[in-house]
């Protein structure tokens, strides 16, 4: 397929006036990061195996701090998960999740607070997909220190996300909070 | 609330959702040789059935839909004139 060099005038600007670029230059860009992504995580796991996991879960825990500052502290769980689905966005959509027979969604357990999240949109899922890749791999991880990292600098606590189940269209995930681990 | 409906014509009785759904939503109907569905509420659309299914015998209602931007929309456009 040919392609249009496109030639202009390039000045020193504060706010770029013009963006360029139509539905299908995007398309193309998130497929080929897609792409690069996928490719980058299947040799991180062939060059450092297991290891491969805890270097995204670190590079995801960096982001989930970085983007629970943008949130205000809270001890209240709820309103925290409430506050992080809005940062996070509609890329990954989330909501707690409780099986039919279970009251609350938010439960206690030898002085653990447990509740399971939804992940219904996930850009990380679509990645693996997009690469023929496995899930619950190398990049699941990322989200999974993303969540821990932005829980953690919100609630100034000590967590950890478990994968109960990863599907086509949604992942069911536990997120367990030691309250003691301040 | 999610509906899922079995096709109970193209179901093979492989019973392979029964196995791969972790909220228990299948059962196997013994006498029939066919799955159906025990706990609809506890399904959370995770489609796994659907990507395990030899048939595609099975359909769910108003679920969310997650994107699927991964589906290259060019190539997309030239399977649907050809399928």
């Amino acid at each position: 397929m040919e392609t249009e060099e496109v030639k202009g005038t390039f000045k020193p600007e504060l706010i770029p006036e013009e963006c360029g670029g139509d539905i299908d230059d995007y398309e193309e860009a998130l497929h080929v990061l897609m792409k690069f992504v996928g490719s980058m995580s299947s040799a991180l796991e062939q060059v450092s195996g297991r290891g491969a996991n805890a270097i995204v879960y670190q590079a995801g825990k960096r982001m989930g701090h970085e983007a629970g500052k943008l949130v205000e502290k809270t001890d209240d769980l709820e309103k925290a998960l409430q506050e992080l689905s809005e940062i996070l966005g509609m890329e990954f959509y989330f909501e707690m999740w409780k099986p039919s027979g279970q009251d609350e969604y938010i439960t206690e357990n030898n002085g653990e607070t447990v509740v399971k999240l939804l992940f219904m949109d996930c850009v990380v899922r679509q990645t693996l997909r997009r690469t023929g890749l496995p899930q619950k791999g190398p990049l699941c991880y990322l989200l999974y220190g993303y969540m821990v990292g932005a829980v953690e600098e919100v609630m100034d606590i000590k967590g950890k996300l478990d994968i109960d189940h990863v599907g086509p269209n949604a992942c069911l995930k536990t997120l367990t909070i030691k309250w003691s681990g301040k | 609330m999610v509906k899922i409906e079995i096709d109970e014509e193209a179901c093979v009785g492989c019973g392979s959702c029964v196995e791969d759904c972790p909220n228990d939503v299948y059962e196997m109907d013994e006498e029939k040789g066919k799955t159906k569905v025990v706990k609809e509420e506890d399904c959370m659309a995770c489609l796994s059935c659907h990507e395990i299914c030899p048939a595609q015998a099975m359909e769910h209602h108003d679920i969310h839909v997650a994107k699927r931007l991964y589906i290259d929309r060019k190539v997309k456009s030239v399977l649907d004139k050809m399928i």
